[in-house]
């Protein structure tokens, strides 16, 4: 199957600097962008399916990335959402250190091919540190989508 | 007898079958599970030179299967409410098992018999659980 990430990341879903700080508190205000998007229909509902998962392992994959996700009817599409936040977000992650960098996935129930394939082809892009970098240096959210659109294959 | 934290091992034979039993082992013991998917390079490139493919395309390939199987274990011990901990390495696999199981203080290991297996029924410092 082939998925681009790129085709699900808009700029309006993309966040330069996060105003929260603290774990649960990011994941509202990525919702509620994306509840003001008119992409996710039942915000209480997706929060608390991330909060779910959150509870059960860190989304924090290391290198100050963080991928909160969870599958839920509120959404009816695939949807990815990016936020970054200079200060770091403590989302548990395995090496310890803040993430700066946050994903967040958000999948129908019944498209698990395509949630895990964007999970993975998402993981497997930001073990890159040069593509890190680029996505920390960026100045705009078209920059941060040309930054994915050039790195995906 | 009591497991605390168990170890899945995955590597880039595809191990899906695996995925299941060890998810109920883990919803049984309720013990929280680790799972670590590993590339040894050498393998890689002799596969690839057995197969006639480009070692970086291969790679490509590999990594991403490797990130899907962390996330389908991870899916399904979600709707278990089983805790995870997903871990993407390279590298010699039995150093890296030794490693998690003394950082994380592993109970015992979770893989799939093959042939590569075998070193690690040998060397592993915990016990085996082969499928």
């Amino acid at each position: 199957m082939q998925l681009r990430i790129s085709d699900y990341l808009k700029p309006e879903v993309i966040m330069m600097k996060l105003k929260q700080q603290e774990k649960i508190a990011v994941l509202k205000e990525l919702v509620e962008h994306l509840v003001k998007n008119n992409l996710v229909k039942n915000g209480e509902e997706f929060i608390n399916a991330l909060a779910k998962r959150e509870n059960l392992e860190s989304t924090g994959i290391g290198n100050g990335i963080a991928i909160p996700h969870a599958r839920t009817d509120t959404v009816e599409d695939l949807v990815l959402a990016f936020a970054r936040s200079s200060e770091g977000v403590d989302f548990s992650a395995i090496d310890g250190k803040p993430s700066h960098l946050i994903f967040l996935i958000a999948s129908p129930e019944d498209k698990k091919s395509e949630y895990i394939m964007a999970l993975a082809k998402l993981s497997r892009l930001l073990r890159r540190e040069s593509v890190r970098k680029m996505l920390m240096d960026a100045e705009s959210p078209e920059e941060i989508l040309k930054i994915v659109q050039d790195n995906e294959d | 007898m009591e497991f605390k934290n168990l170890l899945l091992l995955l590597t880039d034979d595809g191990d899906e079958e695996i995925i299941t039993p060890c998810i109920q082992f883990c919803k049984f013991f309720r013990c929280k599970l680790f799972v670590l998917f590993v590339i040894e390079p050498f393998r890689v490139s002799r596969l690839a030179s057995l197969t006639h493919q480009q070692t970086d395309k291969l790679l490509k390939v590999i990594e991403e299967q490797g990130w899907k199987l962390l996330y389908l274990v991870e899916d399904e011990a979600t709707e278990n409410d089983i805790r995870t901990s997903l871990h993407y390495e390279e590298g010699n696999m039995i150093k890296l098992i030794k490693e998690f199981v003394e950082n994380y203080d592993i109970d015992a290991i979770f893989v799939r018999k093959k042939e590569e297996a075998k070193k690690l029924f040998v060397s592993s410092p915990v016990m085996v659980i082969g499928l």
